[in-house]
């Protein structure tokens, strides 16, 4: 009978907040599947059922397969940068943990993560200028050519790139620290006592120990990279126009449709393609680590 | 179109601003009697028109004391989400809406903004306050919708001390004296690399105002990129000779002449910073550069054949005593005092054809090039048609590539196979929305 109670207070207790979370979380979820099976240009209190053609129109969309492309190099492409320098750095600032820039290193490294978002890009794109920009000052210095940055279609994705990297790398840097200070010493005084290197150590003990925390890390940033708009946006845009590429991302295309072109329906689909590859991508990213983390 | 036309001149021999201010002020007067204390909020999608609606509020407060105005101006893109937004969700509070009839048609249609009341139609309709072109702008299917106020205009802006520099003692009248003035102007560093643009086009960027500078260009070639072709019927008009001309211009320019390039300083900032010698833009650089850059040697000229006018007005989302408030602020906003602060301050040019804006026209010679225009000058605006914003939206982003794409660049067939699959895809665009001319 007590034990029953307590299950019923505690159903209780919680019961609010799944209510919150299904409200704000689930609810957009599964209201995003459903339109994504609709026609609604936002306006209209009509709401077609059209099965799915929205997601037929857009396997012959160019411009979502150019979205599509671009994101999905930009994701990977920061994941591929993010993830070995943070955790170089990492393993940097734990071995200097007691020196007297330990505290501004840790710091330095984060602030990126925290700058707000569009002043940072903003900052990036002069930096970037084909014209004005310091980047091309410096490449001049060393008799490299000034490049065209954000015109180029190649260049305008790596200096997204860049700049999502040099923001996501602050926060994969300090849950990195965290995985470092919370690995055993002994056993890296048993590696050093069989003959080991700080670099073997590091090789064949922290990186394998730290295999959660990658997973981890790796997972936050190929999600949040996927979902790429802002970055995207600044180094494109400017007040009086003839600013840059625009680099076409997922995000960006959904909102042109949805707030543009009035498909919101049309949006969902895309919505939905996106939710698809990143859970996808994260169910092969716990896959792969879990499975050689038994190994 | 023509009586557009008849618009700009009736605009040149404009009455005294104080023989017509009457009928503004007794349509206050009659709608001061239920001034209590309401909020309104303007949105609109030009930063620069802040301090205007600012300035429409403070001359309300005198007599409607309780009238708060907040005025919220954001960049265009923003705004328009902003709208969608704002409008389907119900929850903006009293609104006064800055949008073009080509974007409010879309939420008329949804009986998302209401008609205007019966004073404000009056005083659209009224004789000699608004040509024809600007009632219909602000009208849906004969019933007025809302307030016009002013219009983006197009003209060609060039840097006199430059022209002079290279002996050139008239601006461009044809297009191909534009690329001709353009290879003039052109200044280049030893490699002969252009360092200062003779001809600041629009190459790159998001959004439709991409397509609709081509548009500008197109036009002076007699084309068009959609043509109504029977009531309510459309179809792509830029795959044949006026096209490729447009577009081979631009190509000419870029890659064969190298008078422009994407990552050049362009539009108004580098004009104003004397980094490009001519450009195309409507009057608000004239505000622009009064204010940046007083200094500047400067003249305006109508374009060869015609230009875009864009007409924006003020529409109303608000019930009840707010909407009489944001009603009267739309009104007031049509003030003489008003539009001639807006043309003297801003420089967006204000549509009302019976105001002296003479003591203005007269002091800033810049806006010459908009409001001397030739007897024969053609208007063309986007049409109020749903799909409009995808159209050009999706024209520009192929733009961008084919302007970047130095192999078109002399290939007409080339030219001619890129024009022909955008034109597919608006027409693909067209008929999914049962818009497509058969």
């Amino acid at each position: 009978m007590l034990h029953r109670r307590l299950w019923l207070f505690a159903a209780l207790a919680i019961l609010p907040t799944l209510a919150i979370f299904a409200w704000v979380r689930l609810f957009p979820i599964v209201e995003t599947l459903r339109l994504s099976l609709h026609k609604w240009d936002i306006l209209s209190r009509n709401k077609p059922f059209i099965g799915l053609a929205n997601f037929q129109e857009l396997m012959g969309d160019r411009l979502f397969r150019e979205a599509l492309l671009n994101t999905s190099i930009i994701a990977f492409g920061v994941l591929i940068v993010t993830i070995p320098l943070a955790l170089v750095l990492a393993a940097l600032i734990h071995h200097r943990t007691g020196s007297r820039f330990g505290p501004f290193n840790e710091s330095a490294i984060f602030v990126p993560h925290i700058v707000s978002l569009v002043p940072a890009a903003m900052a990036w794109k002069w930096i970037f200028d084909a014209q004005l920009g310091p980047l091309n000052a410096l490449l001049g210095v060393f008799g490299i050519p000034a490049q065209a940055w954000l015109f180029d279609p190649v260049w305008s994705i790596v200096c997204i790139i860049i700049l999502c990297s040099w923001q996501a790398l602050g926060y994969a840097v300090l849950i990195y620290i965290v995985g470092f200070r919370s690995l055993p010493e002994s056993v890296f005084e048993a590696a050093k006592l069989d003959g080991a290197t700080g670099r073997q150590a590091f090789w064949h003990v922290a990186v394998p120990m730290l295999k959660p925390i990658t997973l981890y890390v790796s997972v936050v940033t190929l999600i949040s990279a996927f979902n790429v708009y802002a970055q995207a946006l600044v180094l494109a845009s400017d007040s009086q126009g003839a600013p840059g590429r625009q680099v076409r991302v997922l995000v960006l295309d959904m909102i042109e449709n949805s707030f543009r072109n009035y498909r919101v329906g049309y949006a969902a689909s895309e919505a939905v393609v996106l939710l698809v590859i990143v859970l996808s991508l994260t169910l092969i990213q716990f896959g792969l680590l879990r499975e050689k983390g038994r190994r | 179109m023509t009586t557009y036309a008849a618009f700009t001149h009736a605009l040149r021999r404009a009455a005294p601003a104080g023989a017509v201010s009457g009928l503004v002020t007794a349509a206050l007067l009659a709608t001061a009697s239920g001034a209590m204390a309401q909020t309104i909020t303007v949105w609109s999608g030009y930063p620069e028109l802040a301090p205007f609606y600012t300035h429409v509020a403070e001359g309300l407060k005198a007599e409607n004391p309780g009238l708060e105005v907040r005025v919220e101006a954001i960049p265009l893109r923003e705004h328009e989400r902003r709208i969608a937004l704002g409008l389907t969700s119900g929850s903006s509070g009293a609104l006064v809406l800055e949008m073009p009839g080509s974007t409010a048609a879309r939420y008329i249609e949804n009986e998302l903004l209401p008609p205007a009341p019966d004073d404000i139609e009056a005083f659209v309709r009224a004789d000699g306050n608004f040509n024809e072109f600007f009632i219909d702008q602000a009208s849906y299917q004969g019933e007025v919708y809302g307030v016009p106020l002013f219009r983006g205009q197009g003209a060609l802006f060039y840097n006199t001390e430059m022209f002079e520099a290279a002996g050139l003692t008239a601006p461009p009248a044809t297009m191909e004296e534009f690329t001709d003035y353009a290879e003039k102007l052109t200044v280049r560093d030893a490699n002969g690399n252009p360092t200062r643009s003779g001809w600041s086009m629009r190459l790159s960027g998001g959004g439709q105002g991409i397509a609709e500078k081509f548009w500008i260009n197109l036009h002076q070639y007699g084309g068009a990129l959609l043509t109504e072709v029977e009531d309510g019927k459309w179809k792509a008009d830029f795959a044949n000779e006026a096209g490729r001309k447009a577009l081979g211009q631009y190509l000419e320019n870029v890659h064969t002449l190298k008078t422009v390039t994407p990552e050049l300083p362009a539009d108004a900032e580098a004009f104003e910073r004397e980094q490009t010698a001519m450009f195309i833009r409507e009057s608000w650089v004239v505000g622009d550069i009064a204010a940046k850059a007083p200094d500047l040697p400067y003249a305006t000229a109508p374009l060869p054949t015609g230009s875009i006018a864009l007409p924006a007005q003020l529409y109303v989302s608000a019930d009840g005593a707010e909407a009489e408030a944001a009603w009267k602020f739309a009104l007031a906003t049509n003030e003489p005092e008003n539009l001639i602060w807006l043309l003297d301050n801003v420089g967006w040019l204000p549509n009302r054809v019976n105001v002296d804006y003479s003591p203005v026209t007269d002091a800033k010679p810049g806006f010459s090039g908009f409001l001397n225009v030739p007897e024969d000058y053609v208007f063309f605006t986007l049409p109020a048609i749903g799909p409009i914003e995808e159209v050009l939206t999706r024209l520009a982003a192929r733009l961008v590539e084919a302007f970047g794409n130095a192999s078109l660049a002399g290939d007409d067939a080339a030219i001619d196979a890129f024009l022909a699959e955008a034109a597919a895809e608006t027409n693909s665009i067209l008929e999914r929305e049962g818009l497509l001319a058969q």
